[in-house]
């Protein structure tokens, strides 16, 4: 097949499967997951084959052309897809993933009530998250951003009947909108200035805004505020951890291991632009190293076992935005998203295999002495776990090394911010898996747990060999061909693993034997830094305020006057034309004679 | 191919028809129908076969018959909409039976069926004609099939008023056009288009007024067609009364075949400097005029029928702006567009509407009311037609709107566009109300189920989704524009 044609079905092969499972899969499970599969799978396959195909291909059609149609046109909107080095292997990961997911959800979903609805908005998921990837300018792929947002409302609200759920729906969409303005007000400074949204054609064009760098940073900034939002960056992370309200396969598809991810890819998309800019790649790496580092803190006291991985994806992705703002390479950080989708998947997939045996219970505290009970669950999330706390060997740990040395050489603040992160990591889940799978059974439903079926068990497997092999430099190759920073000193490789086996140590000191509630209380992390609060109090004072304001304005301003009394008088209006409509023919042709008396008088008079 | 050989086929086909209803003894009328979807379909095909090269120069006919892109766009459109009328007709006939009188079962349901085809014969030469004796032939074989099928249902009073208002103002309005036609022949000397654009710039300068007479008066019969205000009275009434698959030809196939003769006879005379500002003039007058009446009138209505009635002089305001902006070069594929959303959404919208006031008995909004619980399906589609009419974005009215809003802009009428804007506004109001009876209101206490023929399944999906995908890609249809 000709890599054109397949480009073109992997993007819009899911939204017609999301089609044909809202149209046909009301009655039948097997139809929607089946079609939902399909799609999935059958973009699997051409994704890898363009992959291993290695080709670059640039298939663009104007989408809407306003203007002549003989000439070149003035205006026109393309649709482009690129397929090149960084879309190729990101197509990979989110296909591959997706099915995989896909796979397990029909297992997860199984008892669930709106099986139909919940598969559509995956496949819908799907078509906006490869839109993205394959978007060859900023006007498409800010589409398939609000896309995927909007596919992340539905799916973190499928429970629509808990208020929880709705709540954390409404908070995502809300705080993601913050960002995406900011992306808004980025692409129209980018447009106004260089007067072109292709990313091919932008750095070529960044000459236009000499004499004035300092607009260069603020666009740039102002673009990477999607990526605040969407990737779940300080200050506004608050969104994920609450979306955990979404059935944990979604959340182990987009707010693990690719939606999230979206953000650090557009920030690899534009890679060549930042470049020109040294101001904002300063940003864009303090605030990474902000996040890697606060989010592990939070991460430490959470109980609910999918908030601390949710705090951990907010802290890998800060690793990822601070390679995107050390390394010279976006690759960098494309090989930290690479590695994290497929452990944080992992991980997701199997606490999501220990809810379902726990009977939905989520809290750590009531769990205990898993590890007999679901073995395989167990031995993968250890594997997940060690992928994810950076332990040499195994994927995590190659990507977050890199990550780390090219920190080094941008200074020591960049560098003990991520560093530290390496210990917070490896004690909250260190804590996380011994908690859960040793010691004594701490309720009912952990003595009773049991192993999940097949259906989920084997995407768990087969998730758990990329978690383990895919840092190993036999296959980073393939996907990101690095060159190690030079000018760093040798103990900084030795000094990493030591922070990891001092951070596993510690927590198995601290939590050894079977305690009954957590032995270490520290209300400020255990409330997330108060920042919710503090949020929740802004929104409070300023919103409600200014809320109270608007709404008097517009009750009895704009309704009043501005709306009802207009539409009353439109109304009026209209039903006083309707009396010329009287019915007689007479009266008709009377007024016919009149309209050409008067359509005459205007053409001929001088 | 002959382009002129599709209208010939067409008018046989429509004779064959009527043979075949004397002759064949057969109660059930409906393979008329079929043989004359059939025979329109056959002629779309061929369509693209027809070329102008194949015109011989030196045919009779040459100097008034035009193939030119636009012409065989059209021609290719009123086949369509008369496929769709003749499908509609295939569920509409249990009331053609009812309110026609006769002996036998399904007596007048074959002369029913074949008078839309002659009708197109004649707008498939409408868009042709670039002479005014063409012109004006195929406008009265037009018309006149229309005073038929108007009154047809004769033992319907509300059918044989629309009939008799209808005749009475189309005769007034033919009288104006032929008036013009005889003014415009006394200045030039000339009835083809061409010849009188050729003649024009050595008209003397005291000859301009009894040229703008002419014009002037035939612009008032071309607005009567298309229902432009003022000469719109009769659109509500005859709207109302006539038979429903008849009111949609009327408001698509006449209202697109008078645009398109608009479009030609207004050329050569807006390209002509000396008229030029005058016509500019009131072309605006009339498409502020049209927007205004046809959008405020429609928000006090409560019966569907009168309300699309007004909308579908809404529309021709709509298209009035593109008209005054002739100069702009995308006005006329952006009228083209417009006309072809048109087509889409109005035939949707009243082909739920015949199905659902057949089982009711009604066609007031009220009636619809709860629709959405007993037919989800109709109610789908009549949703997609109402959002679609009112412009929601990524449906094919938006888009239209959009080229037409474009085009005014950027011939500088703006204060017609601020107007465009706020009629747009009332239309989302009374397009809305519809949905809103038919998704928030309960359903009437009489609601029989509602069967719908396999035609018109398949009609209206197709509508439906071309509205999506115009809407969304618009460059599909753009290409095929002359």
């Amino acid at each position: 097949m000709a890599p054109q044609t397949a480009s073109w079905i992997i993007l819009f092969l899911p939204i017609f499967m999301a089609a044909g499972i809202l149209f046909f899969g009301q009655r039948s499970k097997f139809v929607s997951s089946g079609l939902a599969i399909a799609g999935a799978g059958i973009a699997c396959v051409l994704s890898w084959m363009l992959f291993i195909q290695g080709a670059d291909l640039v298939v663009s059609t104007n989408w809407i052309n306003l203007g002549r149609l003989d000439s070149p046109v003035p205006f026109t909107i393309p649709i482009g897809l690129s397929i090149d080095a960084l879309s190729r292997p990101m197509l990979v990961i989110v296909t591959t993933i997706a099915t995989l997911v896909f796979i397990y959800s029909t297992g997860y979903m199984a008892h669930e009530e709106g099986y139909c609805r919940y598969f559509a908005g995956l496949a819908l998921f799907l078509f906006s998250m490869l839109g993205i990837v394959l978007a060859n300018n900023f006007v498409m792929m800010f589409i398939f951003w609000e896309l995927v947002g909007v596919s992340s409302y539905i799916l973190i609200g499928h429970y629509y009947s808990r208020d929880s759920a709705g709540d954390a729906a409404k908070q995502a969409f809300i705080v993601n909108r913050i960002g995406d303005f900011g992306f808004m007000l980025g692409i129209l400074v980018f447009w106004g200035v260089t007067g072109t949204v292709l990313f091919s054609e932008l750095p070529g064009r960044l000459d236009a805004f000499h004499g004035a760098s300092g607009w260069l940073a603020v666009a740039c900034v102002l673009v990477f505020c999607g990526t605040v939002g969407k990737s779940a960056q300080f200050p506004l992370h608050v969104w994920l951890p609450n979306s955990m309200e979404g059935p944990t396969p979604v959340s182990s598809l987009l707010h693990a291991a690719t939606m999230v991810a979206a953000g650090v890819y557009l920030l690899a998309r534009i890679f060549p632009i930042l470049q020109h800019s040294p101001d904002a790649l300063t940003v864009i790496g303090w605030i990474g190293a902000i996040t890697c580092f606060g989010a592990g803190l939070i991460g430490l006291q959470q109980n609910d076992i999918k908030r601390i991985l949710a705090y951990s994806t907010i802290s890998q992705l800060g690793y990822m935005v601070l390679g995107i703002g050390s390394a010279p390479v976006s690759g960098v950080a494309m090989f930290h998203l690479f590695t994290h989708a497929s452990f944080k998947c992992l991980l997701f997939l199997c606490s999501g295999s220990v809810i379902l045996g726990m009977h939905h219970e989520q809290d750590i505290w009531k769990m205990g002495g898993l590890k007999n009970k679901m073995p395989i669950t167990f031995l993968m999330m250890t594997i997940g776990g060690l992928a994810l706390m950076g332990c040499p060997g195994f994927s995590g740990g190659f990507s977050k090394d890199l990550i780390i040395e090219f920190a080094y050489t941008k200074g020591p603040g960049w560098f003990w911010l991520a560093a530290g992160g390496v210990f917070l990591t490896a004690l909250y889940t260190t804590r996380m898996l011994w908690v859960t799978f040793l010691g004594a059974p701490r309720s009912d439903h952990a003595k009773e747990a049991r192993e999940s079926p097949a259906v989920m068990v084997i995407p768990l497997i087969l998730l758990a060999i990329p978690s383990a092999l895919a840092g190993w430099p036999f296959i980073q190759k393939h996907f990101f061909p690095i060159e190690e920073p030079v000018g760093v000193p040798g103990w900084v490789g030795f000094l990493i693993p030591g922070i990891f086996a001092a951070g596993v140590a510690l927590a198995i000191l601290i939590y050894r034997g079977a305690p009954q509630k957590d032995p270490v209380l520290i209300p400020f992390f255990a409330n997330r830094l108060y920042l919710d609060d503090l949020y929740a109090q802004i929104v409070r004072f300023v919103q409600d305020g200014t809320a109270k304001a608007s709404s008097w304005t517009d009750r009895w301003i704009i309704d009043g006057v501005g709306v009802n009394f207009s539409a009353k008088a439109t109304w009026a209006c209209g039903f006083a034309l309707r009396f010329l409509q009287i019915g007689n023919i007479q009266a008709y042709a009377f007024f016919f004679g009149a309209g050409v008396i008067a359509l005459l008088y205007v053409l001929i008079s001088k | 191919m002959n382009p002129i050989s599709l209208e010939v086929f067409v008018v046989t086909l429509g004779i064959a028809m009527l043979m075949l209803e004397s002759f064949v003894v057969s109660t059930d009328k409906r393979y008329l129908a079929w043989l004359g979807i059939a025979g329109l379909a056959i002629a779309f095909g061929a369509s693209f076969f027809a070329r102008p090269e194949f015109i011989p120069p030196n045919a009779p006919y040459a100097s008034f018959y035009t193939a030119d892109g636009m012409a065989m766009f059209f021609k290719r459109f009123s086949l369509l909409a008369t496929i769709l009328v003749l499908v509609m007709t295939i569920d509409y006939t249990s009331v053609i039976e009812r309110f026609v009188p006769g002996e036998t079962k399904g007596a007048g349901v074959g002369e029913f069926l074949s008078l839309p085809v002659l009708t197109c014969a004649g707008l498939m030469w409408m868009v042709s004609a670039t002479d005014f004796i063409a012109i004006f032939v195929s406008l009265e074989l037009v018309t006149i099939s229309f005073y038929v099928l108007v009154a047809y249902l004769r033992r319907s009073e509300g059918s044989l008023e629309a009939g008799t208002k209808y005749l009475i103002l189309g005769a007034l309005s033919t009288g104006f056009i032929v008036y013009g036609i005889t003014w415009i022949f006394g200045v030039t000397g000339r009835t083809n288009l061409a010849a009188i654009a050729a003649v024009l710039p050595g008209l003397p300068a005291a000859s301009h007024t009894a040229l703008l007479f002419g014009v002037g008066l035939v612009l008032v019969a071309l607005c009567f067609k298309v229902a432009a205000f003022p000469f719109q009275f009769w659109v509500p009434d005859v709207y109302q009364g006539a038979p429903t698959p008849i009111t949609a030809f009327l408001s698509v196939g006449s209202k697109a075949a008078g645009f398109i003769v608009l479009l030609r006879v207004l050329q050569p005379f807006l390209d002509f400097g000396p008229l030029h500002g005058k016509l500019e003039t009131i072309l605006l007058l009339l498409a502020g005029a049209t927007l205004i009446y046809g959008n405020l009138s429609a928000l006090p209505q409560r019966n569907l029928k009168r309300l699309l009635s007004y909308s579908s002089v809404g529309h021709a305001g709509y298209l009035f702006m593109a008209v005054a902006s002739l100069g702009v070069a995308f006005a006329r594929p952006a009228i083209e567009f417009y006309l072809s959303a048109y087509l889409l959404m109005t035939f949707l919208a009243f082909i739920v509407m015949a199905l659902v006031s057949r089982s009711v008995g009604g066609d007031d909004i009220s009636h619809f009311a709860g629709l959405a619980r007993r037919s989800p399906w109709l109610a789908g589609a009549m949703l997609v037609a109402m959002l679609s009419l009112a412009g929601i974005p990524f449906t094919a009215g938006f888009m239209g709107k959009l080229f037409i809003f474009g085009v005014a802009i950027e011939a500088g009428h703006y204060w017609l566009v601020v107007l465009g804007a706020l009629t747009v506004a009332c239309g989302f109001y009374y397009y809305l109300l519809v949905v809103r009876a038919m998704y928030w209101q309960a359903a009437p206490e009489y609601a029989p189920e509602i069967s719908v023929s396999l035609a018109g399944r398949v009609s209206m999906g197709a509508l439906a989704l071309l509205i999506f995908i115009v809407g969304i890609y618009p460059q599909s249809l753009l290409a095929f524009l002359g």
